[in-house]
């Protein structure tokens, strides 16, 4: 007999656009979705190269630089070489070892007459200066550990990027359905 | 009973669809533009049977595809060599990206060029949230390079019916009335 009635999911209706495209029109969709990660990775390997930072742009994830970042702040970063550093400044550092970058401020440089620096820094809202965070038997930060210095900011927009962090199941949905969006939709 | 479970299954992996009359949502715009072109398109190639030329739409995927190549090879590269060693070819990549889109929409705007065979175009256009759709057909002719165009306007209400299902017997009498129009011009010069 005729066949039963399909459940309207498995019927796949909303792949009707895709099942009606030749091989050349399922490509380009697969194109669209790669052109569209690419644009997106060139812009910001593009920041990487022009502001000369490996990380452009920051979040900055505790309250320990308060009044002046808050949690969730963007930061704008540079890092070239010919800008020295000078105390007071707002730098961005990894510690050896460590993934998450920090942000605070430049308490104090040591400066070798070959240009050479040692410095140490210190979060605004912290009792304390940073020697408590460096390595086991690293009193000072050096020019290596810079990611950058904090150029520019806009507040607040950074929460989206904590939040995907904190639940990484709503980062991989997110991106899940906006990749079959692109995929399945034509333009 | 284990027989209609099997062709339950058939119908639901069966992927092609070019035979079933074309459903949309009626509301969706881009959708009721894409299968009205679609079906143009078919017009020309099943009723008159040209033969669909893929050298301007193989240039396209052509230079996206090296444009994402580019881009993966940055991607590679930087993973490999850590910045800011990887400055120079990461600077490259990002500099070619850009200029290979430019060059991919300045491709688009040149159709014809040097093909010696007759060459038939259509375009379309729907506004957002308007109802008239606009065909157009163009005669490139491939010896004198003169070409000729004709257009017709109508509301897309025209074509669907209510729900959603592109009526061909009304669709392509208009279509073929463009083509007609443009052939008959041709023999009488």
């Amino acid at each position: 007999g005729p066949p039963r009635s399909v459940p309207a999911m498995l019927s796949l209706d909303f792949l009707d656009d895709v099942r009606r495209m030749n091989k050349r029109q399922l490509y380009y969709q697969v194109l669209n979705f790669g052109m569209i990660v690419s644009s997106a990775l060139m812009i910001w390997k593009g920041l990487m190269v022009v502001t000369g930072s490996e990380s452009p742009i920051v979040v900055v994830l505790s309250g320990s630089m308060e009044p002046a970042f808050h949690r969730g702040d963007l930061l704008f970063l540079t890092n070239r070489i010919e800008d020295p550093i000078r105390v007071g400044e707002i730098v961005v550092f990894r510690i050896e070892g460590r993934e998450i970058p920090i942000v605070h401020r430049v308490l104090k440089i040591h400066e070798k007459q070959n240009g050479e620096i040692k410095f140490l820094t210190k979060g605004d809202n912290n009792a304390v200066d940073d020697r408590g965070l460096y390595k086991r038997g690293q009193h000072w930060l050096e020019k290596k550990d810079v990611v950058g210095r904090a150029r520019g900011f806009v507040p607040y927009i950074g929460i989206v990027t904590i939040l995907m962090n904190d639940y990484p199941k709503f980062k991989y949905a997110v991106l899940f359905f906006l990749g079959l969006f692109v995929l399945v939709h034509r333009e | 009973k284990a027989n209609s479970g099997f062709n339950s299954l058939l119908f639901v992996l069966q992927w092609k669809i070019d035979d079933k009359p074309v459903k949309i949502d009626k509301w969706d715009g881009s959708a009721v533009k894409n299968s009205l072109d679609d079906s143009a398109k078919k017009v020309l190639l099943e009723k008159y049977k040209y033969i669909e030329n893929f050298r301007l739409i193989d240039g396209r995927l052509i230079i996206c595809t090296i444009s994402c190549l580019f881009a993966i090879v940055a991607l590679i590269w930087d993973y490999l060599h850590p910045f800011p060693e990887s400055k120079p070819v990461l600077a490259f990549c990002v500099v070619s990206y850009p200029l290979l889109i430019i060059f991919l929409v300045a491709h688009r705007k040149d159709p014809a060029g040097m093909d010696p065979d007759d060459v038939w175009q259509l375009s379309s256009s729907l506004k957002r949230f308007d109802d008239k759709y606009t065909l157009k057909v163009t005669f490139i002719s491939g010896r004198t390079k003169q070409q000729r165009e004709a257009e017709f306007t109508k509301s897309i209400a025209k074509f669907f019916d209510t729900n959603g299902t592109l009526v061909m017997e009304a669709y392509e009498p208009e279509v073929s009335k463009l083509h007609d129009s443009l052939a008959m011009e041709r023999k009488i010069k």
